[in-house]
Parts: C-alpha cells; structure tokens; sequence
C-alpha cells in the first residue's frame, strides 16, 4: 500500500520496513465509503510508535466506526527525510499511501516533551503551516492528546484542538460532531471549534487570551466566549470492563521496541508518589475484572501469535486479584508457550510464588526502584518502601536465578542532601553483601548490579509541581559525588544526561511563550530530541536567546505557590489543594496511605468511574 | 497414502514475497513467520529445553530489495496434517503479498538446492540503443570482477554465474540470470547488478525518482538445473 514516491527511494534508506505498511490485521477501507479520514501520527519512529498501547487502543476504537478510517503516519528518520526533502515526497499515512493533505482530522499522540519538534518537523513534511493561526479553510484539523498535553501548553498554539484525557469516546465525538456539520452544511473551521470547545475534554488553545504580570508569571486565562468553558476537565472512561479494547493488533513486519501482547490490566494508581505524574493524571484507579482481561489475552493469542504477553499498569503488584489473573492466564499460557512479564513491580510486594510465574521461560534481570537512597527521603517523595523490602526482594530475585539487578534511583528530589546521595551507594552495596551472604552453590553466575539514575524533573499535577529544579551544575555535582562514592567494580552507574532533563523540565512546566522557540528549533530542522544522538541542548539555549525565553524561570526558580499555573486551565479531578497539602507533607517527612488503606481525599472521584477504592 | 518419516516430520511450503515485502529482511521474516505459524494453529513440534521453538528451516535467504516467487520454509509437525489444509490454514493469516503456493512432504534437503534463477529489471535507462549488447558482453568475459562487500577484495563470480542474458524491452533493460544458489557459494544478484552498474553505465543517473531497478527470484534448481522440489 506505499505511495508511488515513497517505494521509489526505499532501496536508498536504512530500515525501509518501517515505511511499507501492508501489515497483518491493519485496517483498509474504502475511502469513498467513509465520512471522516483520521491520521493518527506518532512523532517517533515506527518501531516506537508501533509499541505504543496508546495508539493501538485508539486505532481500534476510531475504527469500529464504520464512517470513520484511521490510519497510522509515524516519523521518518532522517535519511528518509532528507529523501522526502529532496524529492518534494510529502508526509503519508502507511495504510493508503495518501498524503496527510487527503485527511479530515490529524492527530498527533504526544507521550513526552522530547517529541515536540518531530511534531512540527511532521507539520512540515506534510505541508501544513505549524502554527494553528496560520491554517486555511482546507487544511485538516491538527489535534494533540497523550500525556503531554496535561501541560500542553509551550506547543498548545501549534495545535488546532486538544484532547485532554482518555480519548476513547471523545475522539469519536469529535468525529462525529466533524461528520455532522460537514453534513448539515455548518461547517467551517471556526464554527467547529467553537462547536467542539462544547465535548467535555476538549481544549481549543485559540479560545483562550493569556495574559502576563510584569514578573513574567502568568496574570489570567480568559475564555474569548461566554459559552467557552474556563476550565476543561479531563476525560475518564468509566468503566473498563466496557471499553473498547482490541481484539486484533495490527502485526509488524520489522521487530519493534515492544513486540508482543500488551494487556491493560487497570488504569490509575493507588500509590501517590509524589513525583509522579502518572499516579495524578490517570486517577481515580480503575480494573478491569479477571474475566475480562483473559478473554482479551486469549482473544489477542488467538490473533496474533506472540509468545508473551505483558501485563501492564502503573504498578501491576496492586492489582486486587493478581494471583487469580496469573494463575487463570496461567491455565493455557505455559502450554501454548506463551511467557507472562510484569514490568512494574514493586519491591514491597515481590514474591517467590509470583516470580515462580512469570520467569518460567526467561531469564535474565530484575529491576527495582528505591528512587532514593535513604528512608527520610523515600518518605518524603512517599515511596513507601523500606530497605527491607529491597533486600528481601532481591534476595528472592537471586533465588530464583536473577543474577542482574537494576535499580532505578532519581538524583535532584527536593529536600535531598548529599548525606541522600551517599545512601544510594550504600544501598546498592548492601545488595552486593546480599548476595554474597548467600551459600555459593545458591547464588546465580555473574552477579550484576546496575545503579541507574535519572534527574528529577517537577511535572506539572504533581504535589512537587512548585519544586525547584537542581540547576545543570548541582546535578552535575551530585553525580560526580555518587560516582566517587561508588567504588565497588560489581556496581554498574549509569546515569542520565542532566541537560536533557533541563530541556524536558522546562518544557513540562512551560507556557505558550516557548512555542516561539520550539517553531525556531523545527525552522533549523531538529527533530527527534528523544535521541540522544539528535539531541542538541546548545540549539536549545541558542533558540530560548533568540526567542527571549529564560530557561531558569521554569526550573530553578521554581513557582509560587499563590502563582496561577499555566497547566491550571485544566481539571484533572485531583484538587489543587490535595497536592498542595501534599506537598506540606513532604516537608514534614510525612506519608501518605494508599488508596487501598485509606482515602486521602484527592478529588478524583468526583470523575465517576467504576473502582473498588473510591468513596 | 504418502509415505513418511514420522521421526522427523517436515513440511515444505513454497511461497511468494512480493510487493513491498521485499523490504523485509530475512531476520524478520523469520519472526513473521513464527508468530503466522502459530496463528495457523498448527500442529508445531517444538524444541526440548528451557526456551521451546518451532523448528524452522529456510532455504537461501533473500536480501532486502529482492522480490521472490521461489521462497521455501521447512517446518517440522509434531503430527501428520495434509499439506492442501496447512496451506490453506497459513494463507487466511498472511496478507496477498506473501503466500504460500505449494506445500509437500519433501524427499530433498535444502542443501540440494544449487541454482537459482533471478530476473533483474532496470527501468528508465539511458538512450544508448546498445546497452543490452553492452551487458551481454560484459557478463560473457571471463573475469567478472565485483568488489567484495565490506572489503577492498576484488572476487571474480563469473563462475558462480551458470547464465546470464540482457535484453532490451521498450525501455527497460531485462537481465535473466542463472546464479549459484550453494550454501558455500551463494551469489546475491546485486553484485550482478552492480557489476553492470561499475563496468556498463547501468544505473548511472543521480535522480531516484526517476529510475529504478527490480530484482526478482523466480525458480530453484538441483545440480543437474532440473526444477528443485
């Protein structure tokens, strides 16, 4: 199904299975037949895009409807895009081949801030203007959702609609309210998004006046209309038992990042990490019933073929009826040859009998995440794991014949002193001592211990959404001293490039006046930030100058706790005042109970949605 | 009834790679056509040991940019299956441009297969009447020197090559091509085409829109070039 450009420069790119299309179980309609065409675009490469769960629910969803066709675009690499330059080959979608300009709706799914310029780089190859003020009558509407658009606002002007929230049911809305005017004769661009402001999780940026105080903080947001919502509030599905969840996947030809079965065991978190800002947007918790979930994993087998099945959420050892969805799976999995993983595991609930079930055919390593070194600051970021926990999970973990232990910490949390920092590397070395105590016949070859750690970056919905960032230097400090504190060689480090995390937390907490700086980085051809071989942080620092952007006030400043937020625009169900009382509680050193034990209070249940913990 | 070995049950199935899928390397055809078999729901032998596998032979893999009419997968059952419902089975979970067009209890083994036919198409050529001629005469030397890959090795495949014949078709350049298809002495067709390229002009325009090259596998053969089966 490749356009004819495109099939004529696949012999002189690198990976050309990335742009072919054609795969097993994708959807091909008749495009006379429908009524609106969606271009579901990932702004990372195939192999990335084609792993996301994300997309792969909504491709199905969109395409249970018959008046609507959605096909997948993804990013070139930059081979292919100097090609498509060269040749003037316009962006297209790998189903039909068709340049974006033949589509109603195009959607960019925006999973992390690194992703921004390979959006507008996609704008681009596709011929569209980037900014959404720019667009004419007949360009089709360019749509944002994902995570990112929590806070979308450093790209919210590039952007024509936004879908905040869960967009099962809402991007068919949108469709369908797309479908009607186009119908009914009262379409025009303007009319629609006014129409679509309406559709509870739908944001329309160009609705909306930002003003400024003189200190550079945000003064006010102004809906442009009476009838424009001032707040708009997140959209859940409410029950997942119900939802629309594929019974088919469409099959890669070319090996991507995560190829095999993804099953969605439940949304949200009980946990309230307070970093974290997964565990805040995805509330209130909601499960899917064991029923469910191994009707779709032997309804996804069945089409499919892979030989594992990956159990997921944002933290699977929380699931209320773990041992009875494991040993239903269980019941046909190990017959078929079919391998179960849990990646997120927690160190408190790590068990020999669920390790018995899931490495039954692998072997290989185990990862854990303290996040901090000591107990105060576990506290403090409300971890709620002990170093217990850790020793008895590894202990488990070497048992079982997992020599490679990864541990996953973040450097830059607030309150942390270097005493924190210290504790890491003890840590990591009580590990080693771990192993060693066991008798050496026990103990599994080649012992491996990996510490890994990431910079802490303030998310926006998060009790640490005021925090200062460490700056460049005191990152770099803090991780020159946990190198010299590390002095065992069984002890991997591995660390993240703190500028990056500079970038990523000043896009997290940005506002509209980056996206003039951003549009700078896509004029000089950035893309692909999330590479580390493309990431370019003096380009970064050249377009804040040229743009008039201080970098510093959106990281180490840190932000007023009376300050309006330029993500404040957006209801998430959690209240401002819960996460600002969590806050307090991390400076007290005070935990919070999770769902499971007791209600805190956060506002999300004010949401709906079906779950066993909410009152 | 057909006679056959049930201590090591293989299948052989024939099949197309067409279209885009030439694009697909062999790496992952491999993986495609694991998770197609299991699909198919057939009766798959499996390895012994801690990680079980199908038991999947290929012949004479094909390099990425090659089309093919000619593929063949020997895959071991753990049980007699007639060879029409295997096919059937692994068609309905393959798209149009790869399927099955044959499957039989084979008498051969892979390493029999010692030639293999291609048809290299070179489009939109350059005007030169005589480039076809010009082809023949240079596959008909007796060094048919290419450059190795990934090395400055200069290996001369004349013979590796059992015939090879260009013709001119409106304006395109259609080259038949009998190579060794040995395990020990396996040709891939681009050093044909690059030979030709080097030596004759073929393919010497910069703009790739407007010219191309196909490469395609069409038959297998024994020693003796009777038709491999």
């Amino acid at each position: 199904m490749q356009n004819k450009n495109i099939s004529s420069v696949l012999k002189s790119v690198s990976k050309p299975g990335r742009y072919i299309g054609g795969e097993f179980n994708s959807i091909i309609k008749n495009k006379d037949e429908v009524k609106c065409r969606f271009a579901f675009c990932f702004p990372d490469t195939y192999e990335i895009g084609m792993s996301n769960l994300g997309v792969r629910i909504l491709y199905d969803a969109l395409n249970k409807d018959s008046d609507v066709w959605c096909e997948r675009v993804y990013a070139p690499w930059t081979d292919m895009k100097e090609k498509m330059e060269q040749y003037s080959i316009p962006l297209s979608a790998v189903e039909s081949g068709d340049s974006l300009d033949c589509f109603d709706l195009v959607a960019f799914s925006l999973q992390y801030e690194m992703c921004y310029t390979t959006t507008l780089a996609m704008l681009k190859l596709a011929g569209f203007p980037i900014w959404a003020k720019d667009r004419a009558e007949d360009c089709p509407i360019i749509v944002g959702g994902g995570p990112c658009v929590y806070n979308s606002e450093p790209v919210a002007e590039f952007f024509d609609l936004i879908n905040i929230g869960e967009g099962e049911e809402v991007l068919l809305e949108i469709c369908h309210l797309y479908n009607k005017m186009k119908a009914d004769g009262t379409y025009t661009r303007a009319a629609f998004l006014r129409e679509a402001s309406h559709i509870d999780g739908v944001y329309i940026p160009s609705l909306y006046e930002v003003s400024y105080n003189d200190d550079g903080t945000i003064k006010e947001y102004k809906p442009l209309y009476d009838d424009v919502p001032t707040k708009i509030k997140k959209r859940i599905i409410e029950d997942m038992d119900k939802a629309s969840y594929p019974e088919k996947l469409v099959m890669p030809y070319i090996e991507t990042v995560h190829d095999r079965i993804v099953l969605e065991v439940y949304r949200g978190c009980i946990r309230g990490c307070r970093f974290c800002q997964a565990g805040m947007v995805y509330r209130p918790i909601r499960e899917k019933s064991v029923e469910t979930l191994c009707k779709q994993a032997k309804c996804l087998y069945d089409n499919s073929g892979y030989d594992e099945i990956s159990l997921i959420s944002l933290s699977i050892s929380d699931y209320s009826e773990l041992p009875r969805l494991t040993d239903s799976l269980l019941e046909w999995t190990d017959a078929s040859h079919v391998s179960l993983s849990l990646p997120s595991l927690r160190i408190d609930s790590f068990s020999e009998e669920l390790m018995a079930k899931v490495s039954s055919v692998r072997t290989g390593g185990i990862t854990f995440a303290p996040e901090a070194g000591t107990q105060r600051l576990r506290d403090v970021i409300n971890k709620n794991v002990s170093e217990e926990d850790l020793m008895r999970s590894v202990g488990i973990a070497f048992r079982g014949g997992k020599s490679n232990v990864k541990l996953y910490f973040m450097n830059g949390l607030p309150t942390e002193t270097d005493e924190d920092i210290e504790g890491i590397s003890a840590l990591a070395k009580k590990v080693v001592d771990q192993y060693y105590a066991m008798p050496k016949p026990q103990r599994p070859k080649g012992l491996g211990v990996t510490v890994s750690v990431s910079c802490f970056v303030p998310k926006p919905f998060t009790p640490f959404q005021w925090e200062k960032q460490d700056t460049y230097e005191e990152l770099m400090r803090k991780q020159a001293l946990l190198k010299s504190c590390i002095t065992d060689r069984r002890i991997k480090y591995a660390y993240h490039d703190a500028k990056v995390s500079f970038i990523e937390a000043v896009l997290a907490r940005g506002d509209r006046r980056l996206a003039p700086a951003i549009a700078y980085l896509a004029d000089k051809g950035q893309m692909f930030d999330a590479w580390d071989e493309f990431f370019n942080y003096d380009l970064w620092i050249e377009a804040f100058e040229k743009c008039g952007v201080d970098p510093a006030f959106y990281t180490s400043r840190g932000f007023g706790l009376d300050e309006v937020l330029p993500w404040d625009i957006i209801d998430i169900g959690v209240t401002k005042s819960f996460l600002l009382r969590e806050r307090n509680k991390a400076y007290e050193g005070k935990t919070t109970p999770s769902c499971a034990e007791q209600c805190s209070g956060c506002g999300a249940n004010k949401l709906g949605g079906k779950n066993r913990w909410c009152k | 009834m057909v006679q056959v070995n049930t201590t090591k049950l293989f299948l052989r199935f024939k099949f197309v790679k067409r279209g885009s899928l030439q694009y697909i390397s062999h790496l992952d055809l491999v993986r495609t056509m694991h998770k197609v078999i299991v699909r198919a729901k057939l009766p798959l032998w499996y390895t012994e040991g801690f990680n079980p596998k199908p038991k999947m032979i290929f012949a004479a893999p094909l390099s990425i940019g090659t089309e093919s009419e000619c593929e063949y997968m020997d895959l071991r059952m753990s049980e007699y299956i007639e060879p029409a419902e295997a096919m059937a089975r692994i068609n309905a979970n393959m798209t149009d441009e790869m399927q099955v067009i044959e499957a039989y209890y084979p008498d051969s083994k892979f390493t029999d297969l010692k030639w293999m036919s291609y048809r290299i198409t070179v489009g939109d050529v350059n005007t030169s009447d005589d480039l076809a001629d010009r082809c023949n005469e240079l596959l008909l030397e007796e060094q048919v020197e290419v450059q190795k890959k990934n090395s400055d090795q200069m290996i001369n495949i004349r013979p590796l090559i059992s015939s090879a014949v260009a013709k001119r078709v409106e304006n395109e350049i259609v080259i038949d091509a009998v190579l060794s298809a040995d395990p020990s002495a396996f040709l891939n067709p681009e050093y044909v085409v690059k030979y030709l390229r080097d030596k004759g002009g073929l393919l010497s325009s910069p703009d790739l829109t407007s010219e191309y090259y196909e490469v395609k596998r069409l038959n297998a053969y024994f020693a003796d070039m009777t038709e491999f089966r």
